[in-house]
């Protein structure tokens, strides 16, 4: 191991100036932050709105038991659900611009060859490029955090420490999804001959992950994979057309004219339930398929961890059949969406890893 | 001190630099002359560890550059040929910035960078960096690389994008920096920008060093071929000394003897002045022919 020469810090303070005084950066934060903001107060008064709704009803049950009470509780986490989606369609353009130009930029400029004319090793200047994005990163969602938070008190909402810690998984999947796509663009910035192509194959990445991917899971991919839903016997297809014909309305149970419930026995139970079993599985092996497909998009894996931990934090006080029950605690929740959450890990490690072996593996000429 | 020490690099099967063996003492000023492609750059390049030799190494004060490269970085300042900078910062801003590399203290640093602004002649300039003209930032890469206040500076084509007074400028600043006993490799294709600075030179030509050694002993020129021309014109009506020297191929007198065109096999203006002086005569000019000169070196050349 050698020893580091102190550069890092220098080279990552640098990368965070620039990042935050660049004008693609400043013009992509800022437009999110308008438009996230707005959202966030429009949400807000939604769930005001929602919220008093309920409680109104909460007042009538108490008063008149007979009356029906609310199935859910509005959720302040609901709040979010805007902003979510423009950190998934404008998050990905904001780590892109941070990324795409990092190495072509400086070959182009022929500063790259001054650079490392100094007393640096090469890691830490691709190493301070991904901690400088990762501080510029931070310094943007902390501000958008801030903001939400202040706008939040402004209303006279204070989330408790359940609702604090997923706002927390919100913030932390964001800046994932971000700095993978800035860690793909930095990829393609190391092997790109000049920011236009480094910028092309991101942004084909880009849309290929966040757009095409979802298609290609559900559709041709998925139909290879998986082949063609299982059919019933035709067997048990004629009978049933029989038993329509015949005992229209009564294949289950019906009512009869005495007020007696009749109930029809299916002869081929054990085929019906055979065929069940079967397609049941093949459904499954079908949803296991797109989630593995959909562990490769960061877009999909924010996607899948923002929802989770939006909609879980409905509560449905009454009426819920304890079969349908689930584990809607913070902790069961993480452990519900580790996969993705590793997937949102080893994504820009991947890609940032390659960029360290490509970048400093560079021929400087 | 500079060494070579077989210094090889081949790309695709091309040899860029093949099998350069040089050393450079301390306190020279050397010029890397040769034409486009000859492997100056790539030299360089390895010299300073941004590209790795195929076979060889280069050293410098006994330190090899593909093992110590840090070390080696600290003693050098070095300035590209395509020298570029950080466009949205200033000049002293992108100084800054190098420096703390260096790990120079904030006051160090500010010291030296108004010094070395003034020693270039941007102390005024206050744009960013982006708005220069490839002379500034010639300019401000000749700064660039004394930041560390180097005991050896390699500029490659320092004088390419710089304007006549960038140029003077130039030669004042090697001058001062000879005159610190640091070591300065300078390359060049410009053949009499080298000869105005260095004080010994090495030849490359299709990546192999052809001609190497000090300037005045590269300039004699091989016994039969052709010399520099040597012109003079005296001052006075009086006719011009006769010149015994066995340097001299030939001596065409012209104008009653107050003009005489000089072929030597070498650079004798010294011994042509100091003739004519001590036969009581003033001299209105004396002058080396550059183009012969220019003519001779690059028969040197092998021209792909």
């Amino acid at each position: 191991m050698h020893m580091k020469s102190g550069a890092l810090k220098v080279i990552a303070h640098k990368e965070i100036l620039d990042h935050v005084r660049s004008r693609k950066f400043l013009l992509i934060f800022g437009i999110f932050l308008i438009i996230s903001m707005a959202g966030l107060v429009g949400g807000l008064i939604e769930y005001q709105e929602q919220l008093d709704s309920y409680n109104d009803r909460l007042s009538v049950v108490s008063e008149d038991e007979m009356s029906y009470a609310p199935y859910w509780k509005p959720s302040l986490l609901t709040i979010f659900y805007q902003i979510s989606m423009l950190v998934i369609s404008l998050g990905g353009a904001l780590g892109i611009a941070m990324g795409f130009d990092l190495i072509t930029k400086e070959k182009e400029s022929k500063s790259l060859k001054i650079l490392l004319s100094n007393p640096i090793y090469r890691d830490e200047v691709i190493n301070g490029k991904a901690l400088g994005a990762i501080g510029a990163l931070l310094i943007a969602l902390g501000i958008v955090a801030i903001i939400s938070l202040a706008i939040m008190l402004i209303f006279g909402i204070v989330p408790d420490a359940d609702q604090f810690g997923r706002m927390l998984i919100f913030g932390a999947a964001a800046f994932l999804m971000i700095f993978s796509y800035f860690a793909i663009s930095l990829f393609m910035s190391t092997i790109s001959s000049d920011s236009g192509n480094a910028l092309i194959y991101s942004l084909i990445i880009l849309i290929f992950l966040s757009t095409l991917l979802p298609v290609f899971a559900y559709g041709p991919v998925m139909n290879l994979v998986a082949g063609v839903p299982p059919e019933p016997p035709e067997s048990l297809m004629k009978e049933n057309m029989e038993l329509v014909i015949s005992t229209s309305g009564t294949i289950v149970s019906s009512e009869d004219g005495s007020g007696e419930y009749v109930e029809y026995i299916d002869p081929n139970q054990e085929e019906w339930d055979k065929f069940s079993e079967k397609s049941q599985a093949y459904w499954e092996k079908r949803q296991a398929i797109s989630d593995t497909i959909g562990l490769i998009s960061p877009s999909g894996n924010f996607q899948k961890i923002t929802m989770e931990v939006i909609t879980s934090a409905s509560v449905m006080p009454m009426y819920m059949d304890e079969e349908f029950e689930k584990d809607t605690s913070l902790g069961g929740i993480l452990s519900d969406l580790l996969q993705n959450i590793i997937a949102l890990l080893v994504i820009p490690a991947i890609f940032f890893g390659a960029a360290y072996v490509r970048f400093m593996r560079l021929d400087i000429r | 001190m500079i060494e070579f020490d077989q210094l090889t690099k081949e790309y695709n099967g091309i040899m860029a630099v093949d099998d350069l063996c040089l050393e450079i003492p301390d306190g020279e000023v050397f010029g890397l002359l040769g034409p486009n492609g000859s492997g100056k750059s790539t030299t360089i390049l390895m010299l300073i560890g941004l590209i790795e030799p195929t076979e060889g190494r280069c050293l410098i004060d006994g330190v090899e550059v593909a093992k110590n490269p840090i070390e080696v970085k600290q003693r050098i300042g070095y300035m590209p040929e395509d020298v570029g900078f950080y466009g949205t910062l200033t000049a002293d801003q992108n100084l800054d910035f190098f420096a703390r590399l260096h790990g120079m203290a904030k006051t160090d640093r500010e010291e030296r960078i108004n010094e070395l602004l003034a020693l270039v002649g941007l102390e005024d300039v206050e744009k960013k960096v982006g708005g220069y003209s490839k002379g500034m930032r010639q300019r401000l890469g000749i700064a660039n690389a004394l930041i560390n206040d180097p005991a050896i500076v390699i500029l490659d084509e320092p004088t390419a994008n710089l304007d006549p007074q960038g140029v003077a400028d130039y030669r004042r600043i090697i001058k001062e920096i000879a005159e610190q006993g640091k070591t300065v490799l300078v390359s060049s294709h410009i053949l009499s920008e080298v000869s105005r600075v260095c004080t010994s030179i090495g030849i490359l030509s299709q990546g192999r060093l052809v001609a190497t050694g000090r300037w005045e002993d590269l300039a004699r020129i091989p016994e039969g071929s052709t010399s520099g021309e040597i012109r003079i014109n005296v001052r006075t009506r009086e006719a011009m000394p006769e010149f015994s020297n066995p340097e001299i191929i030939s001596v065409e007198y012209k104008d009653d003897r107050r003009e005489a065109c000089i072929l030597s096999h070498s650079d004798i203006r010294d011994y042509i002045s100091d003739t004519v002086q001590n036969a009581g005569t003033g001299i209105r000019e004396l002058s080396l022919d550059r183009d012969s000169l220019e003519d001779f070196i690059l028969s040197y050349y092998q021209e792909p």
